[in-house]
């Protein structure tokens, strides 16, 4: 897994490449993370996780992503998940995840 | 080792109503359209065939009991959910072809969803029964007297005739109870649970991991479940919630999901997980749905060997 941070169209944007495990969830967490801070310093009211290279996340994937959603929330910070493939989009309902996050086709278009 | 399901429902027995039962032969009558069928063999083939689980039949509503049957002939059962009373009865039957009269419990915990079978238990009754009742609690005896007290229920725990026996088990010791190797393990619940795991002179492992929650702050510590699911032959894995509601609304009710379970399999490389404790306000069609999305996870997110996913019903037998 790998992931880089950039700030575009008054976001931070995380783009998540290959899969998020067991081996892999603590970095992603870790740049969920750093996402979430930026956001705040910068004043920027999304945090876009672009998923479109993403290959699937497991369980510990997702859980993260609601341990970021407590951290965004403090801040009034929206998480948006952006451009999941059909697996993850798959993974997302099975989840019910789908219920919980803001999901958009396209990481580009402004939140 | 033969494994046998006489309760699977969490939290609360429910049953279905009478519209429910009609549905179900509506739709089957349905589905069988101009088929005509002879004899109610042909028609229990129709049944079970050509009708879904859901349809077809039930998951039922007796809460949590599982029989582990082994070699060596005395009886071991997980948690005195009101399964137990049908367990109890066909004990009974065993017991008059020569069983041994030895019953072993092993309690997850002392909720009253594990315990409420126990005062409808009769072989309780019978002065020439030995029941062990194994637990993690200190006060699994409390527990057990204290709901057939006479502001809970008309017969107390003195009348019992049978000798009873409380033994206490602890996490990290490793016991020999009639030639099987039982393990322990904390788990997360209010009051907390405990999580077994069993292994028979043969080497089959089958897990009993009940009322246990995982929680999002402490996900380093699933490795030692990891551990203590490691290679086994069954899991019987508590699935009551979707993650989401398991992060979510029900977050600390002390219960897991069927995700989570089926991570820590995989990662366990176990070779089959059954769904239990299944959500009381679920109807059988929800079940069945959450069993056929468990399936569908599993595969798409499997890197290893495959991971049988079953889904237990009241009445379910799988031999390992």
């Amino acid at each position: 897994m790998e992931y880089s941070l950039a700030v575009q169209d008054d976001a931070v944007h995380v783009r998540v490449d290959g899969r998020v495990d067991e081996a892999t969830w603590e970095a992603f967490g870790g740049a969920l993370s750093d996402a979430v801070q930026q956001a705040g310093q910068s004043g920027l009211p999304t945090v876009v996780i672009d998923l479109s290279e993403l290959d699937y996340m497991s369980s510990r994937g997702l859980r993260v992503l609601t341990v970021a959603k407590r951290q965004a929330d403090e801040g009034a910070i929206a998480i948006v998940l952006a451009s999941p493939n059909e697996v993850m989009s798959e993974i997302l309902a099975i989840s019910r995840y789908d219920k919980l996050f803001t999901i958009t086709g396209s990481a580009g278009a402004k939140q | 080792m033969l494994v046998r399901f006489w309760g699977t429902r969490g939290s609360l027995p429910v049953a279905p109503t009478a519209a429910t039962i009609r549905r179900k032969l509506a739709q089957a009558l349905v589905s069988a359209g101009s088929l005509q069928f002879y004899n109610i063999a042909e028609a229990e083939l129709f049944v079970e065939k050509e009708l879904s689980f859901a349809a077809g039949a039930t998951y039922g509503g007796a809460t949590s009991c599982v029989e582990l049957e082994t070699a060596n002939g005395s009886y071991f059962i997980c948690d005195m959910g009101s399964g137990l009373r049908a367990f109890g009865l066909d004990s009974l039957r065993r017991n008059a072809a020569g069983h041994s009269k030895t019953f072993n419990f092993f309690q997850s915990h002392l909720h009253w969803d594990h315990i409420m079978g126990f005062p409808f238990f009769a072989p309780a009754f019978d002065p020439t029964v030995t029941i062990r009742i194994h637990s993690g609690h200190p006060d699994a005896e409390e527990a057990l007297r204290r709901q057939q007290e006479e502001i809970s229920f008309p017969v107390p725990f003195n009348w019992l005739r049978a000798d009873i026996q409380f033994v206490r088990l602890t996490p990290g010791e490793t016991y020999e109870v009639d030639g099987v190797k039982v393990e322990t393990i904390l788990q997360n619940h209010s009051h907390d649970s405990y999580g077994y795991r069993f292994t028979d002179a043969d080497g089959k492992t089958a897990i009993y991991s009940t009322d246990s929650e995982h929680k999002l702050e402490n996900m380093a510590d699933e490795a030692a479940f990891i551990d203590f699911f490691r290679e086994a032959d069954l899991v019987i894995c508590d699935t009551m919630y979707s993650l989401a509601d398991s992060v979510s609304m029900k977050e600390d009710w002390g219960h897991s999901s069927n995700l989570v379970a089926v991570d820590l399999c995989h990662s366990a490389e176990a070779k089959c997980l059954a769904l239990f404790h299944h959500e009381p306000t679920y109807e059988d069609e929800d079940i069945q749905r959450m069993h056929e999305e468990s399936i569908r996870y599993e595969e798409l997110t499997r890197e290893g060997p495959p991971l049988d996913v079953i889904c237990s019903y009241d009445g379910l037998e799988v031999r390992i």
